[in-house]
């Protein structure tokens, strides 16, 4: 209870959040969403991605995406992932691929 | 490889082996006893097995999409034709094994249907009513794999296959026609539809198989590849069929047809295990781990 309490307490509420650290937090997980990357969080993402697709669908599958989309990322990897695995597969695919990031 | 496959492939070893047994029989011998028996009770039930496995198998990949999915139609008519098939075995072997008497005398409207009879409906239940669902649901998968750029361009080869398939169904088409003339029985007449829409099958089959050649020898690749094996050992079997009916193979070369459906069976129950498991990977939360440096070498835990 009291721990409860003093979480409660330090945790700054959504209203009262700084905006530069809400903006910074959107933009880095904007950059890990679509791409592209320089940063090792980035770089992770991609890695993953691309193992995700070459146990799905083949090895040769990340090329076909990056010819077509341009960058490896989860934007442009999650409707093909959807299409073929369905949204409740890609989803947990989503949550591994950005697991610990 | 998903352990249901290797299960699969397993059994078929066992059975196969099996069959290369009876068939040695039938060559010392030259009597059908052995082979007789092993088409009529364990070729029946492993038709039974793995057609049912196959439509487990379909039915929970379909479950895996939402209902507005695209694929859920897919898998939605996978599932049918497996269904067909297995539906249309159940049918043959109870004409096969004569289960109940003579025929069968249904309870509430005093209806007789001879066991025949039940043969030709799971004829053409298991044949062409299967691949008009199939042929749907590759058709669907085709659609997919095009808006996303996995289909590709056709090379010449694809094209000069599709060419010959086509060819070869326009003068099946052309020698059935006038047979049409003489009012045969309807499961006769749709039984005939099996060569145009094993036609359609084999261009899809074509076209799936130059999809899969695109990305790699991953989960879903397999898949399409296991449907063009099941595509093609179809029409082999098909091919046994009408060169037997043509006096085109001897007696003790004639068996060695019969054994290509078992082939084409396992592949259409292994299909949706592929599937499945690539559904059902990021599910059970397999550790990924990146090496720095990066490698390219992820583990995996096993399905």
């Amino acid at each position: 209870m009291e721990v409860q309490a003093v979480s409660q307490h330090n945790r700054p509420k959504p209203d009262t959040a700084p905006p530069a650290e809400l903006s910074r937090q959107m933009l880095r997980w904007s950059r890990l969403w679509c791409g592209p990357a320089s940063s090792d969080e980035r770089h992770a993402v991609r890695t993953r991605l691309s193992a995700w697709l070459e146990r799905c669908f083949g090895h040769r599958a990340g090329h076909l995406l990056t010819r077509r989309e341009g960058e490896l990322s989860l934007a442009s990897s999650t409707p093909f992932f959807a299409a073929f695995l369905g949204r409740r597969a890609t989803r947990e695919l989503s949550r591994s691929v950005l697991r610990d990031l | 490889m998903p352990r249901i496959v290797r299960w699969v492939w397993g059994v078929s070893a066992v059975h196969f082996a099996l069959g290369m047994l009876a068939y040695a029989h039938f060559l010392v011998t030259g009597t059908y006893t052995w082979l007789g028996w092993y088409f009529w009770i364990p070729g029946t039930v492993f038709f039974l097995f793995t057609s049912g496995l196959e439509f487990l198998l379909a039915f929970r990949c379909t479950s895996g999409f939402d209902a507005d999915e695209p694929m859920r139609l897919a898998w939605t008519m996978i599932a049918a034709a497996a269904f067909a098939r297995f539906l249309g075995t159940v049918l043959i072997a109870m004409r096969n094994w004569h289960l109940g008497g003579s025929a069968l005398h249904l309870p509430n409207s005093g209806a007789v249907i001879s066991f025949e009879g039940l043969g030709h409906a799971g004829a053409v239940v298991g044949g062409p009513l299967a691949m008009v669902f199939l042929a749907v649901g590759l058709a669907r998968v085709l659609v997919l794999q095009r808006r996303f750029g996995v289909l590709g361009g056709l090379t010449r080869i694809d094209r000069l296959l599709i060419a010959l398939i086509l060819a070869f169904t326009a003068s099946q088409v052309v020698a059935v026609f006038p047979l049409l003339a003489a009012h045969p029985p309807l499961s006769t007449a749709l039984l005939w539809l099996s060569d145009p829409l094993l036609a359609l099958l084999l261009v899809q089959a074509v076209l799936v198989r130059r999809a899969a050649a695109r990305i790699g020898q991953g989960l879903l690749a397999r898949c399409w590849g296991m449907y063009v094996l099941a595509i093609v050992a179809t029409s082999a079997g098909d091919a046994g069929i009408w060169a037997t009916g043509q006096d085109m193979l001897s007696p003790s070369l004639e068996p060695i047809s019969w054994y290509i459906w078992f082939l084409a069976a396992a592949a259409f129950a292994c299909a949706p295990a592929y599937q499945l498991a690539a559904m059902s990977l990021p599910l059970v939360r397999p550790v990924v781990r990146v090496q720095p440096p990066f490698t390219g070498k992820e583990n995996f835990r096993a399905l």
